[in-house]
């Protein structure tokens, strides 16, 4: 009936006709007896169709009791001739029948017309309507009799087509139900069928499970995914699906699903029919009764290898570009870094030369050689670090968080900084908040940021003619959003227009920039889940600033 | 504490290196005095003894070339030994052409800063000799009368008493007292002597000779 893809995330399903015919659609009975329900002239829409229609079946009627009356006239006449007194009966027959057929007029019409005939033809005086004396009492019994038997006969003919009309009612009322009654099963075999097929076909793999954990169903796709069958996944063999790295963190948080109630959520690997691993976002919800006890888990795994891996892909490319974009950055600091190194270098040597000297005296300078010794170790290691920092900005590697002190940061830009600012004689400040909350980031990224405002703001203050060259560098914590970074400079600022644009990537006013610092650092700022921005600076020039969260993990 | 015989004056913005250059002169027995910026070191009092400057190119607000030029300009006359992390030719000319001693790429060896600064010394020795020398021969043409400059100048220009007398026209007598009078203002034992002094004392601007 249905065909599963292997592949989880292309569905192939085929419903068989095979529905169709078991659950028709239901069949429109209701309409079948409301049309059917009158075929009296009550449903002639016009109202003189009606009239007419009213004075046929009137005419109808009357025939009907003229020619019922003359039979019975015409019967009793022939009898005459062989019984010695007049058969009247026959008529009582025609005033019932017409009464019958005709209702309570037609068996008065009916009454009439007997008597007539009967006064004329069968009462002496006969072929006369005069009745003679001896005659009255038989006659009016007659017309009684006849009265009655109309009136009897057409009290029963009503009450029989009251009978008949609550029958028919009770009929389409019990006709009504039976059809209801069918079309609500249809509905709920067609949807208890859709809901299976639903559970069996989404593009999800579903499960659930008893309040212990214990697993007790799981839907086709996921026994198909997983190449077993619902025996080899009972209990807790589901983690025997997911990959060994990623077990134990699954056991561990299945467990606190389970002692706290609390949804289970997570990404990951299942291995799949042909030993290779998906990765898979798995969810599992609890349902509860009234007072809150667990009943049963459910849960899903859906398929997000794709995903993850385009989202991987993307991450490199950005580490990618990120790195590219560090290196021209370095690049462009050259020789603010060769200052950097040269100068505990150059300290190193001078120190080197002195302790010669010390040592080289008659007798040896011990303490003064020790002292330069001292020297040479600590500018030594000064220059070590600036070549260790230098190594990080140059590496290549994929962005790691930690927890860091962003004034620990920018104090470390300044090694590839300071010779920069002295050569463009820029002067420049930091005001750093003490005690800043740490946040959590990666320390090469963040200082690829910082470095790219700074060298940004550089290249305008080389653009500013005239005015004091200013640059200052200022951290702060801020409550809402943790804390900002701010750089400010005195260049020759950002018209809107430019401002609205300059984050875009390739965007550039630099004859020498490919316009990609400014692009990169948001989005580094904003895989911090933070925020860069630009604002005009009062006395001109402009101030970059961007906020880092510090409570986000 | 006897008046030091030189000086080093060091200018560097990084502590690491002046300190170190500092120590280093310190353990061959040389003084110095070690300026943060250019600033400080115009506003320092500088002992009149033969001293060079060791200077970083590179310096917080002002270049060091800059610097030279401005020293130049104020008429502080100081051998200059320039030292850079990162330098090029032109940076390299410009220093030389404007007088500097050596121009130092660091880190350097310190054979090269020693060799430079006792050349920077020497040369600062001969300049302040020569100064000094100059110095006193100008305080003893000063002592000379105008009539006595006269025939000084005529003299050296190689005129005979005879001829000095007639263009200034005055006795030969009085020119040979003059003559004289001013040999021994000068303290000079013979005219070549004279000769030479008065040469000394052209190089000198015009106007401490007339």
């Amino acid at each position: 009936m249905t065909v599963y893809d292997t592949c989880a995330g292309e569905i192939t399903t085929t419903v068989s006709p095979s529905f169709e015919q078991a659950y028709p659609p239901a069949p429109n009975l209701l309409d079948n007896r409301i049309s059917g329900k009158g075929n009296d002239s009550c449903h002639f829409p016009n109202a003189q169709r009606t009239t007419e229609s009213r004075f046929l079946t009137a005419i109808r009627k009357c025939t009907l009791t003229v020619l019922l009356v003359a039979s019975a006239l015409g019967v009793t006449a022939l009898l005459q001739r062989e019984l010695p007194y007049p058969f009247l009966f026959l008529f009582f027959a025609a005033v019932m029948t017409s009464a019958w057929f005709g209702g309570r007029t037609a068996g008065l019409l009916a009454v009439l017309l007997s008597t007539l005939a009967v006064d004329y033809f069968f009462v002496p005086p006969f072929y006369s309507f005069r009745i003679s004396a001896t005659e009255v009492t038989y006659f009016l019994v007659f017309v009684v009799c006849a009265v009655v038997a109309s009136w009897v006969s057409s009290s029963k003919r009503k009450s029989e087509e009251a009978l008949k009309q609550i029958r028919n009612q009770l009929e389409l009322r019990v006709a009504e139900r039976t059809a209801e009654l069918q079309i609500s099963n249809t509905e709920l075999r067609r949807s208890e069928h859709q809901l299976r097929l639903l559970t069996e076909v989404m593009p999800q793999q579903i499960w659930s499970a008893r309040p212990n954990g214990s697993v007790d169903y799981c839907n086709q796709r996921l026994l198909e995914y997983v190449a077993r069958t619902m025996d080899q996944m009972h209990g807790n063999r589901l983690m025997e699906t997911v990959h060994p790295e990623g077990r134990d963190s699954f056991g561990q948080a299945w467990q606190s699903a389970l002692s706290s109630g609390m949804p289970l959520e997570g990404e990951w690997r299942v291995r799949g029919a042909g030993g290779h691993y998906r990765w898979f976002f798995i969810r599992a919800v609890p349902l509860r009764d009234a007072h809150g006890t667990t009943l049963r888990w459910y849960g899903t795994n859906t398929d997000i290898d794709d995903h993850k891996n385009a989202e991987q892909a993307l991450a490199r490319t950005q580490s990618e570009l990120a790195h590219l974009s560090r290196v021209l950055t370095m690049g462009e600091l050259a020789a603010s870094i060769a200052h950097e190194v040269n100068q505990p270098l150059t300290a190193v040597v001078t120190y080197g030369g002195a302790c010669m000297e010390w040592l080289s005296s008659n007798p040896p300078n011990v303490e003064q050689a020790k002292h330069a010794v001292g020297r040479i170790i600590k500018d030594g290691s000064r220059a070590g670090a600036v070549l260790h920092r230098i190594r990080a900005m140059f590496k290549k590697e994929t962005p790691a968080k930690e927890w860091l002190d962003i004034n620990e940061v920018i104090h470390e830009l300044a090694a590839f900084l300071r010779d920069k600012f002295t050569a463009h004689h820029i002067v420049w400040r930091t005001d750093l908040a003490p005690s800043l909350p740490k946040v959590k980031g990666d320390r090469i990224q963040l200082q690829q940021v910082v470095l790219n405002l700074v060298m940004n703001s550089i290249d305008a203050l080389e653009r500013a003619t005239s005015g004091p060259k200013e640059l200052a560098i200022s951290s702060r914590k801020e409550t809402e959003t943790g804390i900002v970074v701010r750089i400010e400079d005195s260049g020759v600022g950002l018209s809107p227009d430019i401002a609205a644009e300059i984050f875009n990537p390739f965007f550039t006013t630099k004859a020498q920039g490919i316009g990609m610092g400014l692009s990169i650092s948001r989005s580094i700022v904003e895989a911090h889940h933070g925020r860069l921005w630009v604002t005009p600076r009062p006395r001109g020039g402009a101030i970059f600033q961007f906020s880092i969260p510090s409570a986000h993990a | 504490m006897s008046a030091p015989s030189s000086m080093v004056f060091i200018i560097d913005d990084d502590a690491s290196v002046r300190d170190a250059i500092h120590t280093l002169l310190s353990s061959i027995g040389l003084l110095s005095e070690v300026f943060e910026s250019a600033e400080e070191f115009l506003h320092a009092r500088r002992p009149s003894v033969p001293s060079c400057l060791v200077l970083d190119i590179r310096l917080p607000g002002v270049n060091g070339l800059d610097f030279q030029d401005e020293l130049e300009q104020a008429g502080v006359r100081i051998p200059i030994i320039f030292m850079t992390a990162h330098g090029d030719i032109p940076m390299a000319l410009r220093a030389m052409k404007g007088g500097a001693v050596e121009f130092l790429t660091k880190p350097f060896q310190k054979q090269q800063l020693m060799a430079a600064i006792h050349q920077a010394l020497d040369s600062d020795c001969v300049v302040r000799e020569r100064e000094k020398e100059l110095s006193s021969l100008r305080s003893r043409f000063e002592t000379l009368t105008r009539r006595e400059r006269e025939v000084l100048n005529l003299v050296v220009n190689g005129l005979l008493n005879k001829q000095i007398a007639a263009q200034l026209g005055v006795s030969e007598v009085t020119v040979k007292a003059h003559r004289s009078q001013a040999m021994q203002r000068m303290q000079a034992g013979s005219l070549a002597e004279l000769v030479r002094m008065t040469e000394k004392l052209k190089s000198l601007p015009q106007r401490h000779i007339y």
